[in-house]
């Protein structure tokens, strides 16, 4: 039947508004309309009989086979697939496509039910969205890697803090499995510093990979054919290809930013100068923490001696009280202050007199026990706090340091000898409130100031 | 990598790990491959299940694996989820285990089993390809353009109706549910995810790992498999030592969807 309009369902069909086609449960061409004909550019005899997945491009015939048909035959139906057709002339052929797959009484597909439309102007407009969408992407991963992370990290921060925020990095931008970042070490070695490097001490140092001024990638093939060893341990770990990043601070080298991939990757030029942007911005956060560090350093050393200055004296003893009343151990504070210095000064020069507190500050430093804090107040005043000593402890490092310094110093006359008046307060801890740090460094004042008045280069004690 | 140790119980919900069939049976594990989740093993588990204690399992990414636990530096390669099938055999404490595995699952498979035997009997490949691209004289199916092809063709299907977009389409961001029914039930997957594994599974080169298998090994071929071209399986079965090849007379790349008896059969008699 047909309505009066229409001049039957077989020309309905075959001059349908949308291709239409139908296939067996195994893919062949068994019936097609005109307008697909028209579409794709083939006679009726040359498709009946071949198989639908023929018509479709590389890309969607892996689209087709992995994902379009296991989910039409799961489902019984798929609307709206994007995929692109061959025509007879080579030329593709953007469509959207639906198929409904009819079954028998038993639930067994029949066959499969196909409309296609021709989405070309849709494809286009699609095309530039998409090309639009990969762009942001891309650039999305490269604002990640470029932004300033550098002010992020504060007075405290270490090489360690440092490192794995750009191996955290890293991994993220550049999908690696996993990632690394070594630093040049004291002695001219590289040290893990931060990430996992299942490679790192397993082979043997190769100079001209660690030397490398730019960034460098080895695949297993490549290893293989230049550096056996490495391949050997890159396939046990199942590391196939791996990029190396020098860290440098012209014309030093501060280290390596090390990345594994468990494939071979397309490594492109985008890849290149992200890792080359990436170690250019962990090369200078380092450089930057290490000056701060070294800022906040000398800001807490006394300059002429390199001892510590009255202000982390302070932030010491405050913590060494703190943790003696917490542990119930004994703490000495030895307040010294030089005899015979303003002689020296008055007669020689001042010089002279910065020459004697330096080779003061070098006798001090090898007088007390390796962990104590010895710094300058301020003229020839200087103090140690010595943790964890009972009043034998305090008493043999006191007298030590009164030793050391009579002993004759290099360059002064025999008529101008120096000598240290020396007071120890002993703080040992009891439920009473904590003393201060003033409080302390006073009562050792005064008591070395009763060691002076009584005779000079002497040790005197007081217990609070 | 530093992964934090996960829990056993964690593992499987991660993976959407299911277990059906006989408990008492020797255990099979189905492994789904690229662009499916373990939906794609319906038709065939119904062939199985009196005989076989089945494990089924969602790739991360898949189904209804935790999507949170993608990370892209771990699924950068096989070798994650190879990962994966181990803590997933461990959590369960599984032995002698059968692993099915389908497409890019195959390698998988074998990865897991080269990675830590123990817990394995036998391998069966169904449709395996250790590499999709052509090189030199070794014939994968396809050229390089042919991969870039297939992801704009994945490109062009997420684009409009993906899971993430359909709620925004549909104006209703926040009321997620609505925006369901655009999306299909089946074989879930997440689009970003998709992308990035279409790039593990079509631009990998697993040929070497083949030549470590030691289990007994089955491949399974269909006679016209665009994906996985027969020379493709006769290749695996040249590499991997002692291994069964079996073509079965059916088209197509996902023969537990187009021919499940046979393929329940080609696995029964090699089990034998």
């Amino acid at each position: 039947m047909t309505s009066p309009i229409e001049d039957s369902f077989e020309e309905l069909y075959r001059h349908a508004p949308c291709g239409l086609v139908s296939t067996t449960p195994a893919g062949e061409i068994i019936e097609i309309n005109d307008t697909l004909l028209g579409l794709l550019g083939y006679r009726r005899d040359e498709i009946i009989g071949t198989q639908f997945i023929g018509l479709l491009d590389a890309g969607a015939k892996l689209f087709y086979e992995t994902r379009q048909k296991p989910v039409l035959h799961l489902s019984g139906e798929v609307r709206e697939v994007s995929i692109a057709l061959l025509r007879a002339d080579g030329s593709s052929l953007p469509a959207l496509v639906n198929s409904l797959v009819l079954t028998n009484p038993d639930g067994s597909p029949r066959i499969t039910r196909t409309a296609i439309f021709d989405a070309t102007a849709r494809q286009e407009y699609e095309r530039d969205l998409l090309l639009a969408r990969r762009s942001a992407e891309s650039s999305e991963a490269r604002v990640r890697v470029l932004q300033d992370i550098s002010s992020a990290f504060g007075l405290s921060a270490s090489d360690e803090d440092v490192a794995r925020s750009f191996v955290e990095i890293a991994r993220e931008a550049f999908f690696a499995s996993a990632a690394s970042v070594l630093l040049v070490d004291d002695i001219g070695g590289l040290e893990l510093v931060a990430g996992d490097n299942a490679l790192f001490g397993r082979v043997p140092p190769i100079d001209e990979l660690r030397a490398t001024d730019d960034v460098i990638v080895v695949t297993r093939t490549d290893a293989e054919r230049d550096y056996p060893e490495l391949a050997v341990v890159m396939g046990e770990e199942r590391v196939e290809s791996l990029s190396i990043t020098p860290l440098l601070d012209e014309p030093r080298r501060l280290g390596l930013l090390m990345c594994f991939f468990g494939r071979d990757r397309n490594f492109d030029e985008q890849f290149f100068d992200l890792q080359k942007a990436l170690g250019r911005q962990a090369s200078q956060t380092l450089i930057r923490v290490r000056l701060q560090r070294q800022l906040a350093m000398l800001a807490l050393r006394d300059q002429l001696t390199g001892l510590a200055n009255r202000q982390l004296l302070q932030e010491k003893l405050s913590l060494a009280i703190s943790a003696a009343h917490d542990s119930g151990k004994p703490l000495a504070v030895v307040f010294l202050d030089l005899d015979g210095f303003k002689a020296v000064n008055d007669e020689l020069g001042h010089k002279h007199g910065d020459d004697v507190l330096r080779e003061v500050s070098r006798r001090l430093r090898d007088a007390v026990r390796q962990h104590d804090t010895v710094g300058r107040l301020g003229g020839d005043e200087f103090v140690a706090i010595c943790e964890e000593a009972d009043l034998d402890a305090a008493a043999s490092i006191a007298d030590r340091i009164r030793l050391a310094v009579r002993q004759p110093i290099e360059g002064l006359p025999e008529h101008l000898p120096v000598s240290a008046s020396v007071g120890v307060a002993m703080y040992v801890p009891t439920e009473d409130e904590l003393p201060t740090f003033d409080h302390l460094l006073n009562l050792a004042d005064h008591a070395m100031y009763e060691g002076k008045a009584a005779g000079k280069d002497r040790v005197t004690f007081v217990r609070r | 990598m530093s992964l934090i140790a996960l829990s056993g119980e964690h593992v499987l919900v991660r993976n959407n790990v299911r277990i059906v069939g006989n408990p008492h049976g020797p255990t099979l594990m189905l492994s789904h491959g690229f662009g499916c989740g373990q939906d794609s093993w319906r038709d065939l588990v119904p062939y199985l299940e009196a005989d076989y204690r089945i494990v089924l399992y969602d790739l991360v990414g898949a189904g209804g694996s935790e999507l949170d636990a993608y990370d892209h530096g771990r699924y950068d390669s096989l070798h994650g989820y190879a990962e994966d099938v181990v803590q997933i055999l461990d959590a369960l404490d599984a032995s002698d285990v059968t692993f099915v595995g389908h497409s890019v699952s195959s390698i998988i498979g074998v990865l897991a089993s080269n990675r830590d035997s123990s817990r394995f009997k036998s391998l069966v490949l169904v449709g395996p390809s250790p590499r999709y691209v052509n090189d030199g004289d070794y014939i994968g199916g396809f050229e390089q353009a042919d991969i870039d092809l297939l992801l704009d063709t994945l490109d062009a299907n997420y684009l409009g109706w993906s899971a993430a977009m359909a709620p925004v389409i549909m104006g209703n961001a926040d009321r997620p549910e609505l925006g369901e029914s655009l999306t299909e039930s089946f074989c879930r997957v997440d689009p970003a995810i998709a992308r990035h594994f279409a790039h593990v599974t079509f631009l990998s080169d697993n040929r070497r790992d083949l030549a470590q298998v030691a289990l007994p090994t089955l491949i399974v071929q269909t006679v016209d498999d665009v994906i996985a071209p027969t020379a493709v399986g006769e290749y695996v079965h040249g590499q991997i030592q002692g291994s069964e090849f079996v073509l079965i007379d059916s088209r197509g790349h996902v023969p537990s969807l187009s021919e499940p008896a046979t393929l329940a059969r080609v696995i029964r008699d090699f089990l034998k």
